[in-house]
């Protein structure tokens, strides 16, 4: 058994397959439109801090959640960071098995006090371990689309 | 109750079609005037409302906590409501429960939505409201509950279509006036009877159109409202009521679930003649006959009797009884839960003699805002005198 059922026959009166249809232009934002730019056109990653509370957030953002101040600037981080959590993935969403087990992480990043971010992680699972430290692979400049997987993942640093 | 309730601070964003800005961030920019308009930050607030619509609109599940942040819900006691387009008039309501109850002193209401995500339009979104066994197959549209309710509110009194028309031409006008307005303009009632028909008898110009945009008030309970502001707006009367979940089932021409939420909001604000008492109001008005259904379910109109007032310039801003002196959702746009708060919210400056170019003559001391939603059948009235 999967994480979705699997339908297998229909049964006359007593179900029929529906379809909502709708489709999503998700707008970036203010925040994150300037992380993916950066990150699109320089390669680089942004964070930013709270100019009153003084914490930071990755990807940066432009209103701090816990003192409701504008936060206007960025602050370039490495990317670099080390492991908070992790897990290793087994089974696909229909519950076929995946070919190679996959690797989420945490990572909190380096020059921030303390944000974590979620990404995948390229590692065996007889390697990794909670607090290893890790950097960021990123695609090269002509085959980044200014989303989430032109960091490919993290990689030992 | 516990204590009275008390609006002291508002704030509202720009309505319109696509924004650049996330939901939250729309949120966070509200939530943010509101505090500021009434000099408190975040320290001062000690619950959290959340009003917005279906999740399907934003493409979001579990939208209320995804606004969260923006609300200013980080670490406080939050909760999010939903009524459908009920929603933003609910939002002073839900708010005035924390207050009331005596449970909390303060209490940030913010409504926010984001419908543009829904691509090409929140219609195939909205579809999913109609019974998904025997309504879903036929491809209806909202417009199809509007126009039927429509053909029978005219036919029951006889009334004409150019005279409901009028509605379009005053509150669009009304919205010059606003600056978050989304669709400001000077028609004419031909130009809204020869706009493109979308099912007769709605025409492009009968209706509302879909909005990004957030809304956000303070609410204070009375030590703390006399302590933050010298102006503060009193909420008086609250109620909501909800018809049969079978739209089909309902009677068309006249929104009697409006009414007992009126009458309930009359009764704890104890108002007995709401036509001589009610000096301002902000009817939901998607569409242009709703502002006019609607007045006749709170009481402000006799049963097919209110084109009449409005042909007479009755409602109009500087009529003896204005209704929608803001634009409505027809002029100042439609960002679901943002649309019945920002209503709550005119009132509040109409109240406060703080409206601008749109302040009523007369210095009002009493006013209603209502909203209306769910599958087309809930009432949500809020009564405000200062």
């Amino acid at each position: 058994m999967g994480l979705t059922e699997r339908i297998e026959r229909n049964v006359d009166l007593s179900y029929f397959e529906g379809r909502i249809p709708v489709n999503y232009l998700y707008t970036y934002g203010l925040g994150f439109e300037k992380f993916f730019r950066a990150l699109k056109e320089e390669g680089k990653l942004l964070a930013s801090k709270c100019p009153r509370c003084g914490t930071t957030y990755f990807p940066c953002r432009v209103f701090c959640e816990q003192c409701f101040c504008e936060i206007e600037g960025t602050l370039g981080v490495s990317g670099e960071g080390t492991l908070y959590s992790y897990s290793v993935c087994h089974l696909n969403m229909d519950g076929s098995p995946k070919k190679t087990p996959e690797v989420v992480g945490l990572i909190e990043m380096d020059g921030t006090d303390g944000a974590k971010f979620v990404h995948l992680i390229d590692a065996q699972p007889e390697e990794i371990q909670i607090g290893m430290r890790l950097k960021p692979v990123l695609k090269p400049k002509k085959e980044r689309n200014g989303d989430i997987f032109d960091i490919k993942g993290f990689k030992k640093a | 109750m516990g204590q009275k309730v008390a609006i002291v601070g508002a704030g509202i964003t720009k309505f319109v079609r696509r924004a650049q800005e996330t939901g939250k961030e729309l949120a966070w920019q509200a939530a943010k005037m509101a505090l500021d308009s009434c000099e408190l930050t975040l320290d001062d607030i000690e619950s959290v409302s959340c009003g917005t619509a279906p999740d399907a609109f934003d493409g979001v599940h579990e939208k209320g906590e995804y606004l969260s942040d923006g609300c200013g819900g980080w670490r406080k006691p939050y909760m999010r409501q939903f009524v459908g387009g009920g929603t933003g008039v609910f939002a002073p309501i839900h708010g005035w429960l924390h207050v009331a109850s005596g449970m909390f002193d303060t209490c940030l209401v913010v409504c926010a939505e984001k419908m543009s995500s829904c691509h090409p339009h929140p219609q195939g979104a909205f579809k999913t409201i109609f019974d998904h066994t025997t309504e879903q197959p036929l491809d209806p549209t909202l417009v199809w509950i509007f126009a039927m309710e429509y053909n029978r509110y005219m036919t029951t009194y006889g009334i004409d279509k150019r005279d409901i028309a009028l509605v379009s031409v005053k509150n669009k006008k009304n919205a010059m006036d606003h600056p978050a307005a989304q669709l400001p303009m000077e028609i004419t009632v031909d130009d809204v009877l020869n706009s493109e028909v979308l099912a007769w008898p709605v025409n492009r110009l009968d209706i509302s159109p879909t909005s990004d945009g957030a809304a956000a008030i303070v609410l204070a309970g009375e030590h703390a409202a006399k302590r933050i502001t010298d102006k503060p707006v009193w909420i008086e009367g609250v109620g909501w009521n909800l018809d049969s979940a079978y739209w089909a089932s309902r009677d068309l021409a006249y929104p009697r679930y409006v009414e007992k939420a009126a009458r309930m909001a009359y009764d704890m604000a104890g108002i007995r003649e709401p036509k001589k008492e009610i000096e301002i109001a902000e009817p939901y008005d998607p569409f242009t006959y709703k502002e006019l259904h609607h007045m006749e379910g709170l009481l402000l109109a006799d049963r097919g009797e209110a084109p009449q007032l409005l042909v007479d310039g009755v409602t109009q801003r500087d009529g003896a009884r204005p209704m929608c002196p803001s634009g409505g959702a027809l002029g100042v746009g439609n960002p679901i839960a943002a649309t019945g708060l920002m209503k709550t919210i005119e009132i509040f400056l109409q109240l406060r003699g703080e409206a601008g170019k749109r302040q009523v003559p007369g210095s009002p001391r009493c006013g209603l805002a209502q909203a209306w939603g769910d599958l087309m059948q809930v009432g949500t009235v809020v009564v405000l005198k200062r």
